[in-house]
């Protein structure tokens, strides 16, 4: 960071009308520099940050309440909107925390074709970020290959779904229905194709003269701050928080493919960190998903769904599902009193917890590294607002 | 010889004027329909005759967007001993699709397999009132359904499929048994050739 | 004397539905230039958002109309106000598969006050629609809006909640309703293409006129539905709840 003082003259400072005072500037709800619509408010001194507050709750739609009058299987679907770069990993946190509370065992075949579709998710959403981060700091070009890779991924994922985005095919005790036939190859295909294209955004991004300059060592993310802050997902791992769901505490398929499953990590802990370790972490799924479908292809023939009682009531009691989603920690706390719709569903959505680090992280820096640290930080705004 | 100001500007115009005369050359969207695959959930089709008004798709609908109207209707007893029948009418089937949020739980739980996706999503209006589409524009879209894609191999065998099977095995084992039968004693046997057809469909 | 009824009696006489007009206060002579930008007692939102028209708008000839219009409907520049899911189909529309700058779409414009098309994509929440609202004023006339998604279009799947704005035609006019929850890219293009017909096929003079049939199909709600008095908390007791009814009394 490049100081310039400028004089302006001896006891300046103390002269109010030449002196400076703070000036608050609102960033949002609605600015080109930010996606989505959150608001931060900034207190600057000259080109410095003072301090910093992000504004939530413009996006508020309150789901959680929404929740408490949906049946099961009608909440699977709006579970998927809050995030909407994860659909499918949403989806999954709920039916998981619903199976968990039926006690119910998910055929094989649905276990492994849930992992393969959440990993997919992962790659469709870390490549959303790869590219706007970059068009964020002023490159236009990643966003278009970035794009490329998720049409591929999108139609094939069409096809198994019907759905490009809100994919609505979890249901509790497994999947919504089976794959069509000749699926599995054109995923492999489409894996294969967005792999080979990945190479282009390592280049054109990572290895930008420009985009390093504006992103290494800006916006540093101390580890104490990530715990104390709760925060998740690649952000965490930028800075040396070595805690990753899908290893330490595994769910669905994860647990046999720890010898795939390789955890991006970081010490440095700036955005240029965090855009490596989601770099790292969206070739790691491709290989993930590769690795399922060989799974896949050698399981014996079987159902993808568990019948359902005509009206599924989950026990009463509660219960804490928490999942690894492509933005982080992703929790769902349920209870139930014995009726077929939650008693109360509380989301801990990681967005949430990552946007509160940048009251720690804005102060001191210029305005013009707020775009990158604010891009870097990975956040679906219907994710902090829930 | 400096360059004539200008030359650039004209010789892009010209470039403009040439390639305005052509053809264009893209094949995409309002030129071509793009491939959608069967499973794209566009819009919503009725097959009215298979409705049977039980409301199941109105109420598991997420955001309660389709509405149905009935009566009932009194069936004349066929002989003068039975009870006279009574059977729902349907008045008036609409879905809303400004509201509609496309998760496909009605045609999920439609027990008569009165509702299919369509992938069509040419229906943009400029009045909302226009996109609650009501029972003869839902027909409409019934033409556009595609058949189903085929199933992986290894996925379970659909639940259709496995209930004919049964019956068509039940029915071949009855001709067998009446075969074996025909053939110790001259006895009259049931046509084999119904169990055949129904393996065959 | 008797000179003034008789020619009252005679401009009624031959413009049946004009004397509506004169109760109002601004009587618009047949055939003349539409009278914009006035505030009308009856449309309390008019005074607050002036809908001009420039002269070239009003008294072209129908053939410059035509052209006019021409321009108007491949040169939309768009603002993109993006919220929620259909954001990112709004982006997936832009990019190089589907690619609506081809149809004449510019989603570069630096900011509302460049723009001529609103595409609102995503949840309108009851704390955003002010901004919507504000936003969608400082557009410059003609403007056009097109409402991407169900939420937009009616709350979609947010409809019964305490948060969310029931449609963005609640508070500002839509042209186009685009259906989806989210729609995709093609049936953005649809939307536009079928923005382009109505483009097309319309009269500005008739737009912006003040009557039954020109007027937007959207109802318009009063600027104060929007400045709503803050809700005292409940340690706040009925003094907020009695300091807030006189002054909401007095937006009235």
């Amino acid at each position: 960071m490049r100081e310039t003082t400028v004089g302006i003259g001896s006891g300046a400072e103390n002269v109010t009308e030449l002196g400076t005072s703070d000036m608050v500037l609102n960033i949002g709800p609605q600015h080109p520099s930010t996606h989505g619509v959150l608001r931060l408010k900034l207190v600057l001194d000259g080109e410095r940050i003072v301090s910093a507050e992000p504004v939530v709750g413009y996006m508020h739609r309150g789901a959680e309440k929404l929740f408490e009058a949906r049946d099961y299987r009608q909440i699977v679907m709006l579970a998927n909107r809050h995030d909407w770069l994860s659909a499918f990993s949403n989806e999954l946190g709920v039916v998981l925390a619903v199976e968990r509370m039926l006690g119910m065992e998910v055929p094989e075949r649905a276990v492994w074709l849930r992992t393969l579709l959440a990993e997919l998710n992962r790659v469709l959403n870390h490549l959303m970020f790869l590219g706007s981060y970059p068009l964020e700091l002023g490159g236009i070009t990643p966003v278009f290959y970035a794009f490329e890779g998720r049409e591929t991924l999108q139609h094939v994922l069409e096809e198994a779904s019907g759905g490009r985005m809100h994919y609505m095919f979890n249901r509790v005790g497994g999947l919504k229905e089976d794959l069509p036939a000749g699926w599995t190859g054109r995923v492999r295909a489409a894996v294969a194709q967005v792999r080979a294209q990945m190479g282009r955004i390592d280049d054109l991004v990572l290895g930008n003269e420009i985009f390093r300059g504006r992103t290494a060592g800006v916006g540093v993310l101390a580890p104490e701050l990530v715990h104390a802050y709760g925060v998740s997902g690649p952000i965490a791992r930028a800075s040396g928080v070595d805690f990753d769901l899908r290893r330490d505490e595994p769910y669905l398929a994860y647990g046999e493919l720890g010898d795939v499953l390789r955890v991006a990590v970081r010490e440095e802990g700036d955005c240029l960190a965090r855009f490596e370790c989601l770099l790292e972490q969206t070739h790691v799924s491709l290989d993930l998903a590769d690795a399922c479908l060989d799974r896949i292809a050698g399981l014996a023939p079987g159902p993808v769904n568990l019948r359902l009682p005509k009206v599924l009531k989950a026990p009463e009691g509660h219960t804490y599902a928490w999942t690894e989603n492509p933005l982080g920690v992703n929790g769902y706390y349920l209870v139930s009193r014995g009726d077929k719709t939650p008693w109360r569903l509380k989301l801990r959505s990681a967005s949430y917890n990552n946007i509160q680090a940048l009251t720690e992280l804005l102060p001191g820096t210029l305005v013009a590294d707020m775009v990158a640290i604010l891009g870097s930080m990975f956040f679906v705004v219907g994710d902090i607002d829930k | 010889m400096a360059p004539l100001p200008g030359r650039g500007l004209a010789k892009g115009l010209a470039v403009t004027l040439r390639t305005m005369t052509r053809r264009s050359v893209t094949a995409q969207y309002p030129d071509v329909q793009p491939e959608l695959p069967p499973r794209s959930r566009g819009v919503i089709g009725l097959l009215e005759e298979n409705c049977t008004v039980c409301m199941l798709c109105a109420r598991e609908c997420p955001d309660w967007c389709i509405y149905i109207d009935s009566h009932k209707e009194t069936l004349p007893a066929a002989d003068p001993g039975a009870r006279a029948r009574t059977r729902n009418v349907l008045d008036r089937f609409a879905i809303d699709f400004s509201l509609c949020m496309y998760c496909g739980i009605c045609i999920e739980v439609c027990p008569f397999d009165a509702l299919f996706w369509s992938p069509e999503f040419e229906y943009a209006e400029t009045d909302i009132h226009e996109l609650t589409h009501e029972r003869d524009r839902l027909r409409e879209w019934m033409w556009t359904v595609p058949a189903p894609p085929a199933l992986d191999p290894a996925a379970e065998e659909p639940k259709e499929v496995a209930a004919a099977r049964k019956t068509a095995d039940k029915q071949a084992a009855a001709a067998a048994a009446a075969r074996e039968a025909a053939a110790a004693p001259a006895a009259v046997s049931p046509s084999p050739d119904s169990a055949e057809e129904q393996q065959d469909s | 004397m008797d000179v003034t009824p008789v020619r009252t009696s005679g401009t009624s006489g031959t413009s049946g539905g004009h004397s509506a007009g004169h109760g109002h206060g601004h009587g618009a002579p047949a055939g003349g230039p539409v009278p914009l930008g006035i505030p009308d007692p009856a449309r309390p939102g008019a005074a607050v958002e002036q809908r001009r028209l420039g002269p070239l708008a009003r008294l072209a000839p129908d053939p410059v109309k035509v052209v006019l219009n021409w321009g108007r409907r491949y040169s939309l520049w768009c603002f993109n106000f993006g919220l929620a899911c259909c954001a990112i189909e709004f982006i997936a529309a832009s990019m190089a598969k589907h690619d609506f700058i081809r149809m004449g779409v510019i989603p570069f414009a630096p900011g509302p006050r460049q723009a001529d098309l609103m595409i609102v994509s995503g949840t309108v929440t009851d704390k955003m629609a002010p901004a919507v609202k504000r936003l969608y004023e400082q557009m410059p006339e003609p403007k056009y809006v097109i409402s991407f998604g169900a939420c937009s279009n009616s709350g979609g799947p947010y409809w019964d909640s305490y948060a969310v704005t029931k449609g963005v035609d609640q508070i500002i006019p839509v042209d186009v309703y685009v259906p989806g929850c989210p729609p995709r890219p093609e049936a953005l293009l649809q939307g536009i293409l079928k923005l382009q017909e109505k483009i097309a096929g319309e009269s500005l003079a008739e737009r912006y006129a003040d009557g039954p049939d020109a007027a937007p199909a959207a109802p318009r709600v009063p600027d104060a539905a929007l400045r709503r008095p803050l809700v005292g908390g409940p340690g706040s007791g009925p003094a907020a709840g009695a300091s807030g009814a006189p002054r909401s009394g007095a937006d009235r």
